[in-house]
């Protein structure tokens, strides 16, 4: 397992490595001049010119590449063009938002899918499978930016329960704690719909298999069917699910973050992407790619816990 | 008044009590010629307007929702927001109001020649830098040599460029390495420090509209010690104090503790909050009380907001528009290519589905009805059978394919883009639309070869004109170039006499129609929300927001 482990942290190495080199030559390839950008479409040529040779903009991009690596293997990244600041604390700074943002949201969706989606399809077609399966497909097909949109006008226009964004500040009038209620629920309702569902109809086959039935045909109890024997080999294909989420939640929460005006990853990745702003670019792709490793190789790690039968 | 007018006041006071000279036109022309503005209000018989809806309390906060964007060079800016964020710390030499008359600021007063050449303008003796430093014309004069110098790239270049500007062979060259025109000051006295609290601006030619070009938008008046860089901390001898400013979040203000030349300010702070580019965040946020004014209204937000009982909505009729020009590239090297883009578009249903009519139908020539040498043509009707003979005419007999590039935000563009996108297509204009975000959009405006860009309420036509379309303008977006129209704008902007004015803008617009680079649908009115708890402030046709005249009942 550690030499599986290590193989895999090898692997995630190699391939950060060429993700950091893709992502430098397709901003390199998109059209707009960077030094153009910051000064904006005003400034003299001769500012431009005087700008680019002041950055080493002119210099051939191999070498910038690997002149940005070597500054980012000894933890210096850069400063942001559009922020301007340093890359390393606007990082720590949204991405601690947004992995705020995702861990309450994923505190609250794990065990929620798992429980309906388990209680659902315990008892295949009963009326509370059919219930939670129309709640959960209407809550995965509804879009977040209408989900988010319909919610803000319950709480927020109408009733006045709610604050409208989330700007993590406490004097905006409302308590920290109250900024979170809505993206939240927005991402909840989104999540847990597509996770719900992936959770029932895994106990639902589950529950098909002819293992359960002789349990139940020697006379042991329905719960202690579900309990013992069903439960844990329903979770093993949506563990992986679940994992995944953590992708979304981190690098794909640029909708409600937008929505809210929520200082996350999500919208700074965004308004970099727009502004060529390298630096940002660069350091955010490494870190959704890194999460996304480091997701598989737990969910990886994690199926082993759950079905001894797998060996890595 | 003892003191002696401007002879051309003399002449306008005869022509407004013929009755020749509109009321408006007469005080605005009084006021730029140096009247000062109560007295100019009463030549004509008006109350001069009042801000006051009670006595102002002192305290509290207000909040504005808008972008909070890197403000660091005030005079290379291009943006409103920036400039509204930048003047509650820096004031300007001159402020045109919401009146379209032009008032005195650092400068106390003004004096123009005969002629119009030469400009005195007197400097307030009684304003100080935060930072404790007298304010003196050496100031003034550095800030204006800075606008004015070539290598600032301030858009203040192109609205000045035919007064005090000349253009030579600097050996300077553009992106593609051609060589480019730089300009310089005429004349080495061009700008002249008379003494400490005096200068004069001696023009090459006659230019009325002086007073207000030194309201343009980058023109804030920087301490020469900050080196024409802004942020927080930087000097002013403005109401307030940068105190924080963190790019995409939010920018905060502080009240100075000095008591402030120009009366005010009553809150103690002033925040801009950025939530982005998203109209419903910005209701949410107002909704929740999480700010308490939104920088600019959407139509599409609208209807929510008459809902909310604690709003106001701020609305004026103005100049603003948005218009599709083209670079003179296939197939728009043609004029003919460009009329049949114009004859194709039906302005009444644009302002009708996109504006849901607050406003005016466009003219394509971008002088507006509320613009004072406005001069009416005729209104360009919709002929689809014309659009298509000039088509066929500039070999494109089976129409043409095109692509518009066009931003999502304010909503209202792309549904204007979106509505005469389907009016082109009856004419053979088949029309891709490109719709990338307002950030893409601002770095490529120039460069796209066919775009729709917002454009600013300007008092006048001629700044209007000389800003987007007089050769080799920074903000000439369609690279459009036309000896002619260049002449008539100059001699134009050298009238006084409106009616003069107005015969030279008939021509110009005429050359817009027959020659000109741009479809303009529609006239806006501008609007934004605030809360009523905010008094003193009142909607300007170009949303410059002062906080420093704001005051909350609580």
């Amino acid at each position: 397992m550690l030499r599986y482990s290590a193989k895999q942290l090898l692997n995630m190495a190699l391939t950060l490595f060429a993700v950091s080199f893709l992502v430098f030559a397709l901003n390199e390839l998109s059209p707009g001049d960077v030094a153009r950008k910051i000064l904006g479409p005003y400034a003299s040529e001769s500012q431009v010119d005087h700008l680019t040779v002041q950055m080493g903009l002119d210099r051939p991009a191999i070498v910038r590449y690997f002149e940005y690596m070597g500054k980012a293997l000894t933890g210096d990244f850069g400063d942001s063009i559009v922020f301007r600041m340093p890359v390393a604390d606007l990082m720590f700074d949204r991405l601690g938002n947004t992995l705020l943002l995702a861990a309450i949201s994923f505190a609250v969706i794990v065990p929620l899918s798992v429980v309906l989606g388990v209680l659902a399809g315990m008892r295949e077609r009963g009326w509370f499978d059919r219930t939670i399966s129309v709640f959960s497909s209407m809550c995965a097909s509804i879009p977040e930016f209408a989900m988010g949109v319909f919610l803000l006008g319950i709480f927020v226009v109408w009733l006045g329960w709610l604050p409208g964004t989330s700007p993590l500040r406490s004097d905006s009038g409302w308590a920290i704690w109250m900024q979170f209620v809505l993206p939240v629920l927005v991402v909840t309702f989104y999540d847990a719909g597509y996770l719900i569902a992936m959770v029932r109809s895994s106990m639902v086959e589950v529950m098909r298999q002819p293992y359960i039935r002789t349990a139940l045909l020697k006379g042991m109890s329905f719960n202690r069917v579900v309990s013992r024997h069903a439960l844990r080999n329903a979770l093993i294909t949506p563990f992986t699910v679940i994992l995944l989420q953590l992708n979304y939640l981190v690098s794909g929460l640029v909708v409600v973050e937008t929505l809210f005006a929520y200082p996350g990853f999500g919208r700074m990745m965004l308004e970099a992407a727009l502004a060529k702003d390298i630096a940002v670019i660069e350091a955010g792709t490494l870190i959704a790619v890194s999460v996304t490793m480091l997701t598989q190789l737990f969910g990886d790690l994690g199926y082993m816990a759950l079905d001894p039968r797998i060996r890595v | 008044m003892t003191e002696k007018l401007h002879p051309i006041i003399e002449k306008a006071g005869r022509e407004f009590a013929d009755g020749k000279l509109e009321r408006r036109e007469f005080l605005r022309l009084a006021v730029l010629l140096g009247v000062a503005a109560p007295a100019a209000y009463s030549m004509v018989g008006l109350a001069a307007p009042a801000l006051a809806q009670g006595a102002p309390k002192k305290g509290g906060i207000v909040r504005i929702g808008m972008r909070v964007q890197d403000i660091s060079s005030p005079h290379t800016y291009s943006w409103i927001e920036s400039a509204n964020s930048a003047r509650q710390v820096l004031d300007y030499l001159t402020v045109t109001g919401i009146d379209n008359v032009t008032r005195p600021s650092l400068v106390e007063k003004w004096e123009a020649s005969p002629d119009l050449k030469t400009w005195t303008l007197h400097l307030r003796k009684d304003v100080t830098w935060r930072k404790g430093r007298k304010f003196t014309a050496d100031d003034a004069v550095w800030n204006l040599k800075r606008v004015l110098d070539d290598k600032t790239g301030s858009s203040v270049v192109g609205l000045l460029k035919g007064f005090i500007l000349t253009e030579y062979d600097g050996g300077e060259k553009d992106a593609k390495g051609a060589p480019r025109k730089s300009v310089k000051l005429w004349d080495a006295n061009a700008i002249q420090k008379v003494d400490d609290f005096t200068i004069k601006l001696n023009g090459n030619s006659a230019n009325l509209s002086i007073p207000e070009s030194l309201f343009h938008y980058p023109l804030l008046i920087c301490s020469p010690e900050d080196g024409g860089k802004f942020g927080v901390g930087s000097d002013g001898t403005g109401a307030f104090e940068l105190v924080e400013h963190e790019i995409g979040k939010r920018s905060v203000f502080a009240a100075t503790k000095k008591a402030y030349w120009g009366g005010g300010p009553y809150i103690d702070r002033y925040e801009i909050i950025d939530l982005g580019d998203d109209a419903a965040a910005q209701v949410s946020a107002l909704a929740s009380k999480q700010v308490d004014m939104i920088y600019q209204g959407a139509i599409s937000t609208l209807p929510t907001v008459e809902k909310l009982p604690h709003v106001q909505v701020n609305s004026v009729a103005t100049g603003y528009t948005a218009v599709a020009r083209t670079h003179p590239i296939k197939p728009f090297d043609d004029k003919r290519v460009r009329q049949a883009l114009r004859y194709a578009t039906d302005n009444d249903a644009v302002l009708k589905g996109a504006l849901r009519g607050l406003g005016k139908p466009g003219e394509h020539h971008h002088v507006a009805p509320v613009h004072p040498e406005y001069a009416d043509i005729g209104y360009l009707k919709q002929d689809i059978a014309k659009a298509k003979a000039l088509l066929a005419e500039a070999g494109y007999p089976n129409g043409i394919d095109v692509t518009i590039d066009a931003r999502p935000q304010p909503d209202w563009e792309l549904l204007a883009v979106q509505i005469m996108v389907e009016q082109w297509k009856e004419a053979g204009i088949r029309c891709k639309i490109n719709v990338m975000p307002s950030a893409q959009y601002w770095a490529n405006w120039t460069k796209v070869p066919f775009g729709f860009t917002t454009w600013a309420h300007r008092p006048l036509g001629t700044m209007i004109l000389g800003l987007a379309y007089r050769t080799g303008a920074a903000w000439n977006e369609a690279n459009w170039s036309n000896a002619e129209f260049d002449k008539l704008l100059t001699e134009a902007e050298g009238y006084l006499d409106v009616e003069k004015r107005r015969a030279v803008m008939a021509k110009l617009e005429r050359i817009m129609l027959d020659d000109g680079p741009a479809v303009v649908p529609v006239w806006r009115a501008v609007f934004n929300y605030s809360d009523k708890k905010i008094k003193g402030y009142k909607i300007h046709p170009s949303i410059y927001i002062d906080a420093k005249d704001m005051w909350i009942d609580a």
